[in-house]
């Protein structure tokens, strides 16, 4: 091998470390989703995993790839064997919400039946003069 | 007075400029995803303080001070006022944590006191970057307690990196020519004190991670007077390699 | 319908691909309208086992990209020739490998451990982009790099941004962001040597000498023939735009900007067919393509040693906090 441009790896002695044997399995821990709050009163949002020990340095890791740029007040680390989800193929138990508008401001349109009796007893009014 | 906070100011910048170079030859070879990137915003964080301090040499304490780049780029090691612990190659991650995890404790306290300083402009960056410091010490504790208690390959690592580490760390507190100055003035309250608190903070967390201060050393001084390991003109003729093709160009 | 998926061992979830090779019709039509009304999927999703082959083929080549990609930059830390230019550059590969963290996460969820992916990596079986087996010999080469190939590398995700799988197009909108500032700081350098002294100019017309043929040829590769296969990764919208469309799109963006300050690209026959809006360029070496490809490059060795000795010298601090119970799962997104 031709000698390194980077003056860190000339440094470093290549030849001599030893072998690779390869990753174990587990040997970079567990993982965490971290959740990002970005100022006092917003939500968290989930924002992305980080591998790491123990939940400590979960956060310690998660301020630095979730929080160096982004506006932060706050960060959660949650173990990914923590978080229980439904499957999205069983989305279908949520299809029928979009119709169930008696839950909804929307559903109540009192305002027309107002305008209407406001017509008619005009109208009465009216026939009677 | 003016001497005073120069050679305050450069002692500051100078241990910042050189660590943060040490630490930033980590990027991209860390042990791990993660601790790449923390590691390396640390690195720069140390820069920009070294950056912040100087700005202000420049603009708030000698007009004859050029600007920050000159200043970093320009000079060679006998005008540098950096310890020499900050100087020391980067060694295993084990040297690089516990480097970190002694400065940064000292840094921090460091910080703390400037922030009661008479001289204005200092105290204001040290209020500034109390929440890096604090991060950066979080950071190094729990290395250090994580490693010092792991495998024994782990134990044996950290206390092989502090033995070698402590002489030099204990050489950042070595005192300058202008400490009654400082004292009298309320600009900085003395590298003694601040040895003593430090070794107060650092001292139970090294014992809980399992580890043992070395008995007995001689501090490693001379780095605040110009006086160097050999390593420190190299660091600085790599840093420089580029500017000094034409220190006048614009880069 | 509660999902706790554990991490397999990949030979079996090898085998498990292989088996369901004969896909499911009705499946394959429920994922292929969904694909087409612009819905995202998800990794609990059913997908055919060529989508999950070839997504996870991709995004970990890809992730593997950005951390090879940390190491012809990082041959310039130490010696960057500002204190700006110094943290950009470190901020720049830190960028780098947290865009490997991003994207080894989103391939995760495809049921690929992080641990398999470095080690296919560092044994050479598993590829990266070859722009990163070029050595960075000067200052300049950082100006044109992070100008340059991180433009290549914003046409191509911007483009895959768009793609259809919900984990890997949330990694590269973050990706993208941040593009922008490399391309931006890289362009600045860029700019800094263009219009200074005699010695900086001429540090960067042969920095571009040297670096406009691989991001032509090795981001966006040799014209593509539509094969059925491109036909189906692009319905199922793995793969967003042929090559030649992103190499257009690229010269189109990219080549006024360096032409406006008087620097030349080694291509005379480097033009714009007015007429016909296409631009017109020498073939690159195609012969040298799949040389680099073939592991052949000028740094093909030296990346993986280094690789492979980050990992071996990082390995101590790893397995001193590993822990026996840990149960580790496919992460959900
Ligand atoms: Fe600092
Ligand atoms: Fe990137
Ligand atoms: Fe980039």
């Amino acid at each position: 091998m031709t000698e390194s441009l980077d003056p860190r790896i000339r440094r470093a002695d290549l030849e001599a470390s030893p072998a690779s044997s390869g990753l174990k399995q587990n040997e970079h821990w567990e993982t965490y989703a971290i959740f990002h709050q970005d100022k006092r009163g917003a939500a968290h949002e989930f924002v992305g995993i980080v591998h790491a020990p123990d939940p400590e340095l979960a956060l310690v890791f998660a301020k630095e790839q979730f929080g160096r740029r982004k506006k932060t007040v706050n960060l959660w680390a949650v173990r990914s064997s923590d978080i229980y989800t439904f499957q999205h193929e069983d989305d279908d138990m949520f299809s029928t919400v979009p119709d169930k508008n008696y839950r909804e401001a929307s559903g109540y349109p009192v305002r027309k039946r107002i305008n209407k009796y406001l017509f008619d007893q005009k109208e009465e009014e009216a026939s009677k003069a | 007075m003016n001497n005073a906070i120069k050679d305050l100011l450069f002692r500051l910048a100078d241990d910042e400029l050189v660590l943060g170079h040490r630490n930033s030859e980590w990027t991209g070879l860390g042990p791990i995803l993660e601790e790449d990137i923390a590691f390396s915003s640390i690195a720069q964080d140390q820069i920009g303080h070294a950056v912040a301090n100087y700005t202000l040499l420049h603009e708030s304490a000698a007009a004859d001070e050029p600007l920050p780049d000159a200043i970093a780029f320009g000079r060679n090691e006998k005008q540098f006022f950096s310890s020499q612990f900050t100087e020391l190659p980067i060694g295993d991650y084990a040297f690089s944590l516990i480097r970190h995890f002694l400065f940064d404790h000292a840094e921090m306290l460091r910080y703390e006191l400037l922030t009661a300083s008479s001289f204005a402009p200092l105290a204001a960056l040290a209020r500034k970057i109390k929440g890096e410091l604090k991060y950066h010490v979080l950071h190094a504790d729990l290395w250090v307690s994580k490693l010092g208690q792991g495998t024994e390959e782990s134990r044996a690592r950290m206390q092989t990196a502090l033995n070698e580490a402590w002489p030099y760390a204990l050489g950042m507190f070595e005192p300058s020519d202008y400490e009654a100055e400082l004292v009298t003035n309320g600009i900085f309250s003395g590298e003694e004190g601040l040895q003593e608190s430090w070794l107060e903070v650092v001292a139970p967390i090294i014992e809980k991670a399992g580890l043992t201060i070395p008995q007995a050393s001689e501090p490693k001084y001379g780095g605040r007077h110009g006086y160097h390991t050999e390593h420190l003109q190299p660091l600085l003729d790599e840093m420089t390699e580029v500017y000094r093709l034409d220190p006048a160009a614009i880069w | 319908m509660y999902g706790n998926a554990y991490i397999e061992p990949d030979s079996e979830l090898a085998a498990k691909m292989a088996a369901s090779r004969e896909e499911d019709p009705e499946k394959l039509a429920e994922f292929e309208a969904r694909i087409a009304r612009g819905e995202k999927i998800e990794p609990d999703d059913w997908m055919p086992a060529e989508y999950r082959r070839q997504l996870l083929r991709m995004i970990e080549q890809h992730a593997h990209s950005e951390i090879i990609g940390a190491l012809p930059e990082g041959t310039w830390i130490t010696r960057a020739p500002t204190l700006r230019r110094k943290l950009a550059l470190i901020a720049k590969v830190q960028d780098e490998v947290g865009h490997g963290h991003l994207l080894y996460s989103a391939a995760e969820t495809l049921g690929k451990s992080r641990e398999a992916m470095i080690n296919d990596l560092i044994s050479g079986k598993s590829k990266y982009s070859n722009i990163f087996n070029y050595p960075a010999k000067t200052w300049a080469d950082i100006a044109v790099i992070g100008f340059l190939v991180d433009a290549g590398a914003i046409v191509n995700q911007l483009a895959n941004a768009k793609g259809s799988y919900g984990p890997y197009c949330r990694a590269l909108e973050r990706i993208c962001y941040e593009e922008s500032f490399h391309l931006k700081q890289g362009y600045d350098a860029f700019v800094a040597l263009a219009v200074g002294t005699p010695v900086q100019r001429e540090m960067l017309q042969d920095a571009l000498n040297r670096w406009w043929f691989p991001p032509m040829m090795h981001f966006f590769g040799p014209p593509d023939t539509i094969s059925v296969h491109t036909e189906k990764l692009m319905r199922w919208k793995v793969k967003m735009a042929s090559n030649e469309e992103m190499r257009q799109d690229f010269i189109e963006q990219y080549v006024p900007k360096i032409w406006e300050l008087g620097m030349t690209l080694p291509d005379p026959a480097l033009r714009k067919d007015e007429a016909t809006g296409v631009w017109e360029y020498t073939q690159p070496d195609w012969d040298e393509f799949f040389r680099v490809i073939n592991g052949d490059g000028l740094c093909n060795k030296e990346r993986l040693a280094v690789r492979r000795y980050a990992e071996e010298n990082g390995r101590w601090v790893r397995e001193a906090l590993m822990n026996p119970i840990q149960k580790r799962m496919v992460p959900y997104a």
